[in-house]
């Protein structure tokens, strides 16, 4: 084994294992996790490839920091072409599976072709095993953890498995781990879907590669301090979860509300942060190695599980007009046992809410369901339902996601998506900078790909005025730079509210023995970022879809703080741009290619 | 003016909302809440006497950085949020 771990190649329909070793080269320049697996699949994935079919590879990635004992060293990546986007897909998730890959002394996995029946994978230390998974086909993400663990005898392993949406193929499909951790978004669970592989179950027993053990402990004592002091980190996030920001973003006047026909919500305090605390919380919980805990353990109908988090309640909640947290907790649910990406899946029954309430939706459509309309919880609930398990007309076209749910209807305006990614909770009209990130992100809406909102409305590191657009591509350049290295070291972008590019850069150079500064650090996120917009443009991107819906854009909010607000984005793409060294185009020049190196 | 209390705040308040009159300034109208709910309030509000850096106050939706921080004017009509510092995404 190599001593980064090795990169195991698995060719499913020859059922065969090769392992490489890591590019050392490579790991310096693309740091590891999102970067690496980028190059990797920007080397090995030709233009024009369908994303579901063989050919497409799908790669699992850790960074040199997973499953340390660096502060929420949980992460891993998920990195393929997306079927929903057409263009890059990276996924991150935490909770355990990414650590306990690390620990079995892997770097990363590289799924190739198609298994010829369903299959998956058991890995113990390096070990790996393709097994049968027809007796856990059809079964959601929670019984086929549940029955995985008993086949391979056990408990201690972690599994990562699709649900019924990712054996469909649903654009918005999921790759779930620890049962309620995803890695969302643009379609990864479809593509793990078509190469019929069930599950990945790992067990680790090693740890990972550490240069420097004392350099890391000296830098951690500093840094888990930090995250300790840190008012987010310290107390916002631990005491409330996510959640805490439904009320923060409503009274900003930036919470998305009906399909974002508006973006303040009356009601909003019924699906906050400080309800579901009072009426649903049972218990907090952490990821591998996390001193923050953002985690909710929430209970619904006698199940127990994790979330909602922000994100999912307003995609359930003011996205789709309901008030109510308890159709939003059951839609949650669904969407972590069928394995669906829960913005997707939200904004998508929004849209259909739209437009049947518009009349472009016929009763026949509906298979005897109820009526789409926004408000009702029960029905959202339902059509999320049918949308994991791709049942009737509508249900089936739901599971393609918003764009081409839209257009089937012909009114793909009504799809609050870019790249026909659906757009996350932050309405760009109300605060500036996020819409510019949602407008350029490589993998369409995004807000993790550069989180605005922190100094647009949490005021950190700095209070930026959301309604101010001068200094926002600078910002967000920044943002998706450090994010992207983030993403690629393993660790969680929540770390960030307390530490800098010096405190990763510190963690990077105790775990690999190489010198990274702080500035190369952010010279890293920026190659990574350009790499991604290579890929994009090999595939076809071009500068028009850097923009955001027409609605954003010409239609002003109707009420609350922000009434009369529109997003002011074309502005602002021309000199994110050009700070990225990027032509009118936003084609990377070759200056900036040679000057890193790609 | 309204006056609406979010995450931790509420603690300290022991409600979710309350209406103020005759506050010019955020810092007068601080004033008069720690008057109202007080030694907790003012001690975590208030530090020293000058507006804690672990709130986010906004009016009619802005943030006070924008507006004059602690001397932002205020009007009977306002509305004004106070949050804990969160995070999450």
């Amino acid at each position: 084994m190599g001593k980064f771990g090795d990169i195991l190649r698995i060719d499913l329909a020859k059922k065969s294992v090769t392992r490489e070793d890591v590019d050392e080269n490579q790991l310096r320049d693309y740091i590891g996790g999102r970067g690496y697996a980028t190059k990797m699949v920007y080397d090995e994935v030709p233009k024009g490839t369908d994303p579901l079919s063989p050919q497409n590879k799908l790669i699992f990635a850790c960074g040199p920091l997973t499953g340390t004992s660096s502060p929420a060293s949980g992460r891993y990546m998920v990195v393929t072409k997306s079927p929903l986007t057409g263009y890059i897909a990276s996924s991150n998730s935490g909770g355990f599976w990414g650590a306990e890959l690390a620990k079995a002394g892997i770097f990363a996995l590289v799924l190739e072709g198609k298994a010829d029946a369903p299959t998956y994978l058991w890995i113990k230390d390096g070990k790996v095993e393709l097994r049968d998974a027809s007796k856990v086909w059809g079964k959601d993400g929670h019984e086929t953890t549940d029955m995985l663990l008993a086949e391979v005898g056990d408990d201690k392993a972690r599994v990562a498995c699709i649900g019924p949406a990712g054996e469909k193929l649903s654009l918005l499909a999921a790759i779930m781990n620890d049962k309620d951790r995803a890695a969302g978004r643009s379609g990864v669970g479809a593509v793990m879907g078509s190469k019929n592989l069930k599950a990945v179950v790992v067990r680790g027993t090693g740890m990972p590669y550490m240069h420097d053990v004392n350099a890391l402990r000296d830098a951690l004592r500093d840094g888990v301090h930090k995250l300790k002091e840190n008012g987010v980190t310290g107390k916002g996030l631990p005491a409330y979860g996510t959640a805490v920001l439904v009320n923060i973003i409503n009274q900003t006047g930036g919470y998305p509300y009906r399909n974002w026909q508006d973006a303040y919500m009356e009601k909003a305090d019924s699906q906050s942060g400080e309800t579901l605390a009072d009426k649903y919380l049972k218990k907090n919980s952490a990821c591998f190695g996390c001193p923050i805990g953002c985690g909710r353990v929430t209970e619904v109908d006698g199940k127990k599980g994790e979330g909602p988090e922000y994100e999912s309640i307003w995609a359930f909640g003011s996205c789709c007009g309901v008030e109510d947290l308890e159709p939003i907790l059951r839609a949650n649910v669904v969407c972590n046992e069928l394995g669906i990406d829960t913005i997707g899946a939200g904004v998508t029954v929004a849209a259909a809410m739209e437009l049947y309430e518009k009349g472009f939706i016929p009763d026949g459509d509906l298979g005897g369901g109820p009526k789409p309309l926004f408000g009702d919880g029960d029905a959202m609930v339902h059509w999320v339902t049918m949308m994991g398990k791709g049942e009737t007309p509508l249900g089936k076209r739901l599971a393609l996601g918003s764009y081409r749910l839209c257009e089937a209807y012909g009114h793909p305006e009504f799809s609050m998506s870019v790249k026909k990614q659906e757009m996350p909770a932050y309405d760009g009209r109300a605060i500036q900078g996020i819409g510019l990130t949602y407008a350029v992100s490589n993998r369409g809406g995004c807000h993790v790909r550069g989180y605005l909102i922190s100094p647009e409305v949490l005021g950190i590191p700095d209070k930026l005025d959301p309604e101010d657009i001068g200094a926002k591509p600078q910002w967000a350049k920044i943002f998706h730079d450090l994010s992207a290295a983030i993403d690629s070291a393993g660790l969680c972008l929540f770390t960030s509210f307390a530490l800098g590019a010096e405190d990763y850069a510190g963690y990077l150079r105790a775990a690999t023995g190489f010198d990274y500064t702080a500035d190369e650090v952010m010279t890293c996120g920026d190659r990574i970022w350009t790499l991604e917009r290579l890929f994009n443009l090999r595939e076809g991107l071009t500068a028009a879809e850097d923009t955001l819906p027409s609605r954003l854009r010409e239609e002003p909010i109707p009420s609350g703080p922000m009434k009369g607000k529109t997003s002011r984005v074309a502005e602002m793409v021309p000199e994110y741009y050009r700070l990225r060294g990027w032509d009118e185009k936003g084609v990377p020049t070759p200056e900036k290619l040679r000057s890193l190196g790609i | 003016m309204k006056v609406l209390f979010f995450g931790f705040v509420r603690d300290m308040t022991g409600e979710k909302e309350t209406a103020v009159e005759g506050a010019a300034t955020i810092i007068s109208l601080f004033e008069a809440l720690a008057t109202r709910y007080g030694e907790r309030f003012r001690t975590e509000a208030l530090p020293e006497g000058e507006l804690s850096s672990e709130l986010i106050v906004l009016v009619n939706g802005r943030h006070i950085a924008h507006s004059g921080g602690a001397a932002t004017p205020l009007r009977e009509e306002d509305t004004v949020a106070i949050f804990p510092l969160v995070g999450g995404g």
